[in-house]
């Protein structure tokens, strides 16, 4: 791409905008709705024509759900998903929402579940053509065949079952399925994760060839950071339901701008770097989506976590709840708000100690800095800390943005 | 676990590929006709359905039809508590001087009625309503599944039992009952099924190339759901039978049918006194027929079964 | 030489043969396999799926399913901390169930399936020391000279009536004293493998734990007795790299500060670039290369792992332009003699089809399975600079 500046941006195919969807939890014999889990909470992006979007994240990050949103296997809570010149998906006629299906299609990461068992191979690549009536007969014959060949397949495979294919052969087929309609837009959910790496480097070089080829745009989902290193024009990060950090491939890579970013690159080096630089991980676990922490929702793991990262009552229950048994005795938690709550114990012994250790050096610094109130009054204690509202995106570069409070120079160096 | 290389365990069923996708659906159905044969229990079982049908086919053939109705039981009151062996009636008669080889001729003809028409009419009532539970979900799934319960909650035979008391002895009434009773079983097996089956990703695929609701659930979800259901029909094949024997026997047939339980019925009562044949013979009869059908759905349940498919 | 135990490898396995019988023959899942494992080191087994290198690991354990599976050949030697050696395949029941679990551990996969979901994390771990134990419980338990049933249940074999016996005021104050000096064995064995808050760890049921949480419990498990070797069958691959990228350094650390050897079966290259001594990559049931990860990965020599490592995708390569292996894992039904990638190798002639090439050094402890790196019996040999398909 030349440097010069750009000629009036195009129409992006595709806009998602402030996408949220919450999925209900029910209980009880009446299905009472108890809470949500907030799969996806308030993502926006832009998928260009013939680009490759790649969305990283680790599992329960809602990348999925964001996926099945695009493709419009899945309604949305909130936002929009805007497709080419048309609006909101939800909301097209059938004529217009015809045209969408035809032009977005999936391939799923388990070959195996996403090619129905009873149906040969020329029913399945044959079917999308079935359904919008582009060919029967001898012409589907020859359609298929011709499909089968650009994904490096052909006539011998017309009447097998998919038990009789590899995993890597069940993916061709699946991606032959996707091209049936000549799409612009195909949802990638881990088409290769399940895959063996050299099978797996078959495949990309398939996706990449097809991409050339039709000017396809491909939203490529994965975990793997290789992989989407290699195959993507931007990434987004999620974390949690919510972007992290996006920008250009290679500019995430060469620069980070969030410290998530940062903890999966070291932790799956890339193989050519550097062996002898040890691997590095993340303490604790993903928090529960459906209460997602407040403030920056990766506060909780971050290894250069700040006082203004939102600091909040859960953050109290859950260091004590690690570090051994200062929360004997407790006998109830009430919460004024998430910044804000009251600790009650059965002696003023044991809410002293609760005090003395929120003062004490094993709290992490960053908390203790972030209390804003610390009182005891008998056996109960009051914990204040500072209100800290959602991190936006910001932006750290051209089309680079990242939601972190901390200054970008800050992040370079984890200690 | 041993993981097979991909290609050990798929090329197997390829010998060489066929370039025609009639021949090769042929060759599947075929491969599943080689498990089911492989098996000599269910080899057994299909050559007893099969005498069955014969002998329920060329009734009228093997003796002469009763006049003006065939499934009533002639009576001969020249000929009462006859032996086997006695010559015209080679299986012996009954108190009332009824035949018991054409009781068991004609009565394998019952059954057959029996069996078709309460398997028939409840596997399609029981997966139409098994299917929507599934598919729609939601409070449809509530109520049905409610339903379902209710029904599921009273032992069969006692249902069957005060369903065809109400409606009156009859052997159209036997039928009724039974059909009201099994439904359920179906609709229960159908729900579960169609639930499993419908968060395949298949499913997703083809919604995502925009398919229609019912084109989705007629070739996706239905044949892939539909195996459990073809194997207990099978089995209640000869269940059936035995239930509504247990029904006749009691008195809820017209008296006089040829249907074996009415036979066995007919006959116990001279037990006792060493008359054995009235009811031995229908007793076993309706021992075969439920033993045919529960071996040969046994079979079907193993060839069927998804782990020996493709070998 | 004199020394020769204290250097001897703490396991050998001399040309292990596991087949499967399918319907057109014998599938030879593992077809002559033979490595040691050293004192203390890492060694990875790589390979793609199929390729035999999960058999190969459950051989030490004898977790292999025979039948289906037939041994059809070699024997797996191990060396424990005193010296004796035993062949693993042909041991009695009775001493493998002694060494499992003590002498030698394993973690699996995927922790949710290993675990047992109705008992306790402190259940499952307890049972560890019950089983090999069982002496130095009592001991801590001040118990070492106490009565029959509280010596039983200690050792987990407990008679008929010991279950009354035990609910005996006198009994139930040792078993009090047992159970604590066993929530204590738990509780260390827990917190070396960093988890926070073991005491409270131990009366969580699985389900209630995440992944990361679930693999350090079975961790812990298998280094609660410390062993002497430790078979890691891909441990991490259902976590999030941020999660195992911890498990893999904890695991490092126990090992270093143990000196357990570990047997790490992966098929993630750059994870065993990275924490593995020795690599040993596996193709259709052989090792075709062995030697110090440095030299494997800096210089592959058979044309698999050559393979391999470029199908990795790397920011360098052009997209589209990923070097893929072509074809697909041969079949493994009564194979030929001849190269098991003959078929998928760009550098194959016609002596690669007609012969097997055996493992030999080419630098030091750098070994491979190719006749680039020695003359075949007969026919073309193939060089790296000939490519021939």
């Amino acid at each position: 791409m030349s440097l010069a500046a750009d000629p009036a941006p195009a129409t992006p195919l595709l806009r998602v905008r402030e996408l949220t969807k919450h999925y209900p939890i029910r209980e009880g014999i009446f299905q009472r709705v108890a809470g949500h889990v907030r799969a996806v909470d308030g993502v926006s992006f832009d998928i260009m024509r013939g680009e490759t979007l790649g969305l990283v994240g680790e599992s329960g990050c809602g990348k999925t759900t964001l996926g099945r949103c695009v493709a419009g296997l899945q309604s949305v809570t909130a936002g929009s998903v805007e497709f080419g010149d048309t609006g909101n998906i939800d909301t097209l006629d059938p004529v217009q929402y015809r045209a969408f299906r035809r032009n977005c299609q999936m391939v799923f990461q388990d070959s195996f579940a996403s090619l129905n068992p009873r149906h040969l191979v020329i029913d399945l690549v044959g079917r999308p053509l079935r359904v919008y009536r582009e060919a029967s007969g001898d012409a589907l014959t020859e359609r298929v065949v011709e499909l089968l060949e650009q994904v490096g397949m052909g006539r011998q495979h017309l009447y097998r079952y998919p038990h009789q294919f590899s995993g890597g052969q069940r993916q061709r087929i699946s991606i032959a399925r996707a091209l049936a309609l000549n799409p612009e837009l195909i949802v990638l959910d881990e088409p290769t994760s399940a895959l063996d790496v050299s099978v797996q480097a078959q495949i990309l070089n398939l996706l990449s060839d097809l991409q050339r080829d039709r000017s396809l745009a491909y939203l490529f989902i994965t975990h793997d950071l290789s992989v989407v290193r290699h195959m993507a024009d931007r990434l987004v990060v999620m974390y949690l339901g919510r972007i992290s950090e996006q920008g250009p491939t290679e500019t995430v890579f060469d620069n980070p701008q969030h410290p998530y970013t940062r903890a999966l690159m070291d932790a799956k080096p890339d193989i050519e770097a550097d062996p002898d630089v040890p691997i590095r991980g993340l303490e604790g676990t993903v928090p529960d989506p459906a209460r997602p922490p407040r403030g920056c929702r990766f506060h909780t793991r971050c290894p250069v976590v700040t006082p203004n990262c939102g600091w909040e009552i859960d953050d109290v229950a859950r260091w004590l709840d690690d570090t051994g048994d200062v929360l004997a005795g407790l006998s109830g938690v009430e919460r004024r708000s998430d910044f804000n709550g009251r600790f009650t114990f059965e002696t003023d012994a044991e809410a002293a100690r609760l005090e003395d250790a929120l003062r004490s050096e094993a709290t992490p610094p960053p908390m203790r800095a972030a209390l804003d109130r610390l009182e005891r009054q008998g056996a109960s204690v009051d914990i204040v800390f500072r209100e800290v509202g959602e991190v936006p995106l910001t932006q750290r570069g051209p089309r680079h943005e990242a939601a972190c409070v901390l200054d970008p120079t800050l992040i370079q160096d984890r200690p | 676990m041993v993981d097979f290389p991909p290609s050990v365990r798929h090329r197997g069923a390829t010998p060489r590929p066929l370039e025609n996708a009639t021949g090769v659906r042929l060759r599947r159905a075929g491969d599943l006709a080689k498990r089911l044969l492989s098996n000599p229990t269910t080899v057994f079982g299909l050559i007893l359905i099969a005498v069955m049908l014969l002998i329920a086919i060329f009734a009228p053939w093997i003796t002469d039809p009763n006049t003006p109705d065939p499934y009533q039981m002639p009576r001969d009151w020249g000929a009462v508590r006859m032996p086997p062996g006695t010559p015209g009636h080679i299986l012996g008669t009954t108190n009332e001087g009824g035949d018991v080889f054409y009781g068991i001729i004609w009565g394998s003809r019952t059954s057959l009625q029996l069996s078709i028409f309460v398997v028939g009419s409840t596997v399609v009532i029981g997966t139409i309503i098994g299917s929507l539970a599934g598919i729609m979900g939601g409070w449809v799934d509530e109520v049905l599944m409610r339903i379902v319960d209710v029904f599921l909650s009273i032992p069969e035979l006692i249902f069957a039992l005060a369903i065809a008391a109400v409606l009156g002895p009859s052997f159209t009434n036997i039928i009724i009952a039974l059909a009201m009773v099994i439904w359920v079983k179906y609709a229960r097996i159908m729900r579960a099924q169609v639930i499993q089956v419908k968060q395949n990703e298949y499913v997703d695929a083809a919604r995502v190339m925009g398919d229609s609701k019912l084109n989705i659930y007629l070739r996706d979800i239905l044949p892939n759901a539909i195996t459990p259901v073809t194997v207990q029909a099978t089995l209640d094949m000869g269940n059936v039978v035995l239930i509504g024997a247990t029904l006749s026997f009691i008195g809820l047939s017209e008296a006089g049918i040829a249907e074996w339980g009415v036979l066995v019925s007919e006959g116990q009562a001279g037990i006792a006194s060493g008359r054995w044949w009235a009811s031995t013979f229908p007793g076993l009869m309706i021992f075969l027929w439920a033993l045919a059908f529960n071996l040969v759905g046994d079979g079907l349940r193993d060839a069927l079964d998804p782990r020996t498919e493709g070998r | 030489m004199l020394d020769a135990p204290r250097n001897a490898p703490v396991a050998e396995v001399n040309n292990l043969k596991v087949y499967f019988q399918a319907k057109r023959g014998r599938v030879h899942a593992v077809d002559g396999v033979s490595f040691e494992i050293r004192n203390g080191e890492t060694l990875g087994l790589v390979g793609e799926t199929g390729c035999g290198k999960s058999v190969t690991g459950r051989a030490f354990l004898r977790l292999l399913p025979v039948p289906p599976g037939i041994l059809a050949g070699g024997n797996v030697t191990f060396r424990g901390a005193d010296g004796e050696s035993h062949d693993l395949l042909t041991l009695s029941d009775a001493k493998i169930r002694a060494i499992r679990g003590d002498r030698i551990a394993m973690i699996f996969q995927d922790p949710g399936k290993a675990l047992n979901p109705t008992m306790t994390v402190g259940q499952q771990v307890s049972e560890v020391f019950l089983q090999h134990r069982s002496k130095e419980l009592l001991e801590r338990a001040g118990l070492a000279s106490a009565s029959g049933p509280i010596q039983r249940h200690a050792r987990q074999s407990e008679r008929i009536f010991d279950g009354l016996l035990l609910k005996l005021p006198g009994y139930r104050r040792h078993r009090q004293k047992l159970q604590s000096a066993l929530n204590a064995m738990v509780c260390e064995a827990l917190a070396a493998t960093q988890v926070p808050n073991p005491a409270k760890l131990i009366d969580r049921y699985p389900h209630e734990l995440s992944g990361g949480m679930r693999q350090r419990v079975m961790i812990a498990q298998a280094l609660a007795c410390n062993p002497d070797l430790l078979i890691a069958d891909e441990p991490t691959t259902a976590l999030d790299v941020t999660v195992e990228a911890r498990i893999l350094e904890l695991i490092s650390e126990l090992q270093t500060a143990r000196g357990t050897s570990v047997l790490y079966i992966s098929h993630d290259l750059s994870l065993v670039r990275r924490i593995c001594d020795r690599t040993a990559v596996m193709y259709a049931g052989r090792i075709v290369e062995i030697g110090p990860s440095g030299d494997i990965f800096r210089d592959p020599r058979h044309p698999y792992t050559r393979g391999l490592l470029a199908a990795i995708p790397t920011q360098a390569a052009p997209r589209g332009g990923l070097a893929a292996i072509k074809g697909s894992v041969p079949e493994l039904i009564d194979p030929p003699e001849a190269c098991r990638f003959a078929g998928r190798c760009p550098f194959a002639t016609d002596a690669c089809h007609a012969h097997d090439p055996e493992l030999a050094s080419v630098v030091g402890e750098h070994s491979v399975a190719c006749f680039i790196h020695y003359p075949p019996p007969s026919g073309t040999r193939p060089s790296f600079d000939r490519e021939t398909a």
